[in-house]
């Protein structure tokens, strides 16, 4: 496919899409909106042309676009109403993605088309209880049984396992390797026999993450994703997609054609004593603060998607645009003066989820060992358990 | 009590096994979702402990604010859902002020005094109409106390909860904090004392939110630290690594910090005016608040985030009282405003000084 410019893109994205107008706006990450139709709908609609995912085949729901391509019709995607597509992000940012890097032919038949048109909602188990930061630590037994794997153990914290048709399962297939070694990759449907989800409440009131029982599960070995022992490498990818945003294209704010103040600026309630070069000074180094993190995310998503392989970068993203997330909540809430205490204040969702967003996707505190480790080549932490079979470390501490 | 400006422990040490049986994690979720807790109101109030500092005379409890501050405290730390500022040292105070006979059960006050309702006068009876925004626990008072002023006096307005009309709303904590509507109510006018107007009112709200903030501080920091020590992660305890730890002093610097800043306020406010040092407090008790339920959070990692783990119960409660009696904003301009107004000279003096050198 040749390369369009904007105007043909524009054009075509008006014959299936809506403009943004000023008063278009758009819930943050799921919180607070149970709507899986929007999304549906959306992608639907984009997926005959690949518009949403240009970079992928376009059999598989993408349009082979390059990295330019790419990049300029997701800028051109802003200026129209993508919704919050966030019961979908794993399948489109994050697992499509690792299956165009570790999926066999017949897997990426299978699975791609279907997360791109948003008939199918994936979700990822690697949480455990004792496995957060230390994802490694995965205990989630697989045991190969002839041409099935037989699952059993527990995964935690598992988004949107009560919409997921599928996840993506980190299972430990070796416990006489190291940690990192014996782990393998599973793509689990949520509807198999012995599988079962317990929805989690949150403090911001979703009950969007789940705690995931596997007892007894039979799956087939063509739905293991990689090969056996290579889970890490696959977890990886994965987690560096999610890192570097590429689920998050849609959602987000700012894009409208000729706009020049951001929403979330707009709809500040300034209230008498706001009025003052304090807040200016707040309002216009979160919008400096912003804008880089968006390049930055744009760059470290385009930098994922051309190597097929992201790196460290997605790592800087992560923590700034978790900075400018954070910095809008808490402005917002505080210029909004003593309503904002109240449930129906403004910005209350946002405030109750802050925290979760240096938690989600791996901890600020890992992302910095990640760029300290890998960009600034500092020395990496002591790591005891490295060449120890996991089933003799895991226990008592080291 | 020998000693006015020490704080009886024998109160505090029964409140604290008071809550400690009371307050537990089941206790607070289930209050948050009927609304109140009266089984933890009628044991706190069948003790006394919200009339202390409010005289025997004046059917209050004795006791001095220093006590009844420290109970506030305690409430704060064991995250207590429970009206004990609003019918003690805020509703129970004006009342008592004013000369009236306090009832038994729960008393609240309108936050912003009279703003946003009509009041005429007439002799000493007042007719009040309009409404009160974010009234703490109105939906279970007796009595609403309005402090209000006319022709630069100070009274109290203290009307039968029945004769308003209470729709219920929350803060983020999930305490009540309803709106109260007033269809020509009719009401005695009780008068003030002088030293007590609608702005000593708003920083003794202020004082009330900074004795709980920094009970409630002081435990979110500890339950961290005790959390940190217990989750392995990479094979040890992640309060090993020093990014965690950094959370952690943080937590605790916080609370040291606002524990003191409501000490020495509550201090003062129990000798007489102390304006400089409530504003002070409150505006670092609201900082510590930032700072800390950032750091806590974050060393907790997704299990702070739920509802099944106690965090939430207090870091809720701090974003909302941060904003109760004066943001960050409010305390910071009133303070810029005061210690601009000394010469050079007086900047120093007046942070050793305090209020007495306002006086
Ligand atoms: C809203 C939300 C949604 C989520 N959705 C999913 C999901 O869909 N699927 C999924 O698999 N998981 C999900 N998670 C889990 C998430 O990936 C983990 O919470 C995260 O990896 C951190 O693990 P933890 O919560 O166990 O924290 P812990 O690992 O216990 O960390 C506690 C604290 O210790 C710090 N720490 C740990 N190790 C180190 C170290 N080496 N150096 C410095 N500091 C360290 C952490 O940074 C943190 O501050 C979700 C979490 C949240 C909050």
């Amino acid at each position: 496919m040749s390369d369009l410019n904007e105007e043909d893109i524009r054009s075509a994205l008006d014959m299936v899409l809506e403009r943004r107008n000023a008063d278009t706006r758009l819930t943050t990450m799921g919180a607070g909106s149970d709507d899986l139709d929007a999304g549906r709908r959306y992608l639907a609609s984009t997926v005959t042309q690949g518009w949403h995912v240009p970079a992928w085949p376009s059999e598989h729901g993408g349009r082979n676009a390059s990295v330019s391509q790419n990049a300029l019709i997701g800028r051109v995607l802003r200026e129209f109403i993508v919704p919050d597509l966030y019961p979908f992000a794993i399948g489109l940012g994050m697992v499509g993605p690792a299956l165009l890097a570790h999926g066999t032919q017949s897997q990426q038949n299978e699975w791609l088309r279907s997360i791109a048109s948003g008939a199918s909602i994936w979700c990822q188990m690697f949480s455990e209880p004792e496995a957060g930061s230390d994802l490694a630590n995965v205990a989630l037994q697989a045991k190969q049984d002839g041409e099935e794997w037989i699952l059993e153990g527990q995964k935690t914290w598992t988004s949107r396992a009560m919409w997921a048709d599928w996840a993506i399962c980190l299972a430990r297939t070796d416990p006489g390797q190291p940690k990192h070694k014996g782990l393998t990759m599973f793509a689990l449907p949520m509807s198999l026999p012995g599988v079962q989800i317990r929805p989690l409440m949150q403090m911001n009131r979703d009950a969007h993450f789940s705690e995931v029982f596997v007892d007894d599960a039979h799956l087939k070995d063509e739905w293991r994703v990689g090969e056996v022992g290579e889970g890490w490498r696959v977890a990886m990818t994965v987690l560096a997609h999610e890192r570097a945003g590429g689920g998050s294209r849609g959602g987000g704010d700012g894009g409208a054609k000729g706009r020049r103040i951001p929403s979330w600026i707009s709809d500040l309630r300034l209230s008498d004593n706001d009025q003052s070069t304090v807040t200016s000074d707040a309002i216009m180094s979160l919008y400096s603060h912003d804008s880089v993190s968006r390049w930055t995310a744009q760059r470290a998503a385009d930098e994922a998607r051309s190597s097929g392989a992201p790196g460290p970068a997605g790592s800087g993203a992560k923590l700034r645009t978790v900075q400018s997330y954070k910095g809008r909540s808490y402005l917002t809430n505080r210029v909004s003066g003593a309503h904002g205490m109240l449930e129906e204040g403004h910005g209350y969702i946002e405030v109750m989820t802050a925290p979760s967003m240096s938690i989600r996707g791996g901890t600020d505190e890992i992302q910095r060992n990640i760029l300290g480790e890998r960009v600034l080549g500092l020395p990496g932490e002591p790591r005891l358990d490295r060449e120890v079979p996991w089933k003799d470390s895991r226990r008592g501490l080291i | 009590m020998s000693d006015a400006s020490e704080v009886d422990t024998l109160i505090t040490d029964t409140a604290d096994r008071l809550f400690s049986q009371l307050c537990d994690h089941e206790s607070i979720q289930k209050a948050e979702a009927d609304g109140q807790a009266s089984d933890i109101w009628s044991a706190f109030a069948d003790t006394g402990f919200p009339w202390i500092s409010i005289s025997e005379e004046s059917g209050g409890s004795g006791g001095t604010l220093l006590d009844a501050l420290e109970v506030l405290r305690l409430v704060g730390y064991h995250a207590a859902p429970i009206p004990a500022a609003e019918t003690g040292i805020l509703g129970g105070w004006l009342m008592s002020s004013a000369g009236l006979e306090l009832p038994s059960g729960i008393v609240t006050v309108l936050p912003n005094g009279s703003q946003g309702l009509a009041v005429e006068r007439t002799g000493d009876r007042l007719t009040i109409s309009g409404r009160g925004l974010r009234v703490p626990w109105a939906r279970v008072a007796e009595t609403i106390v309005v402090p209000l002023e006319i022709d630069g006096q100070t009274f109290a307005a203290a009307i039968d909860s029945s004769e308003c009309q209470i729709s219920r709303m929350t803060n983020m904590a999930g305490e009540p904090r309803d709106t109260v509507d007033f269809e020509n109510v009719d009401v005695f006018a009780a008068v003030l004392p002088s030293e007590i107007n609608l702005e000593t009112f708003r920083f003794r709200g202020a004082l009330s939110r900074t004795a709980l903030m920094a009970g409630a501080i002081e435990k979110m920091s500890q339950l961290t630290v005790s959390y940190t020590n217990d989750r392995v992660q990479f094979g040890r305890p992640v309060a090993k690594f020093q990014a965690v730890q950094q959370h952690l002093v943080w937590g605790a610097q916080d609370a040291a910090l606002a524990r003191m800043a409501a000490e020495s306020a509550g201090r003062e406010a129990n000798r007489g005016p102390a304006l400089f040092e409530i504003a002070a407090a409150k505006l670092i008790a609201n900082q510590a608040s930032a700072r800390a339920t950032k750091a806590c959070h974050q060393a907790h990692g997704a299990m702070g985030m739920t509802q099944e783990y106690p965090l939430h119960h207090l870091s809720r409660r701090l974003w909302s009282w941060r904003k109760e009696y004066g943001g960050d904003a409010e305390w910071s301009s009133w303070l810029g405003r005061v210690a601009v107004a000394q010469d050079a000279d007086g900047l120093y003096p007046l942070i050793t000084g305090g209020s007495a050198v306002l006086s």
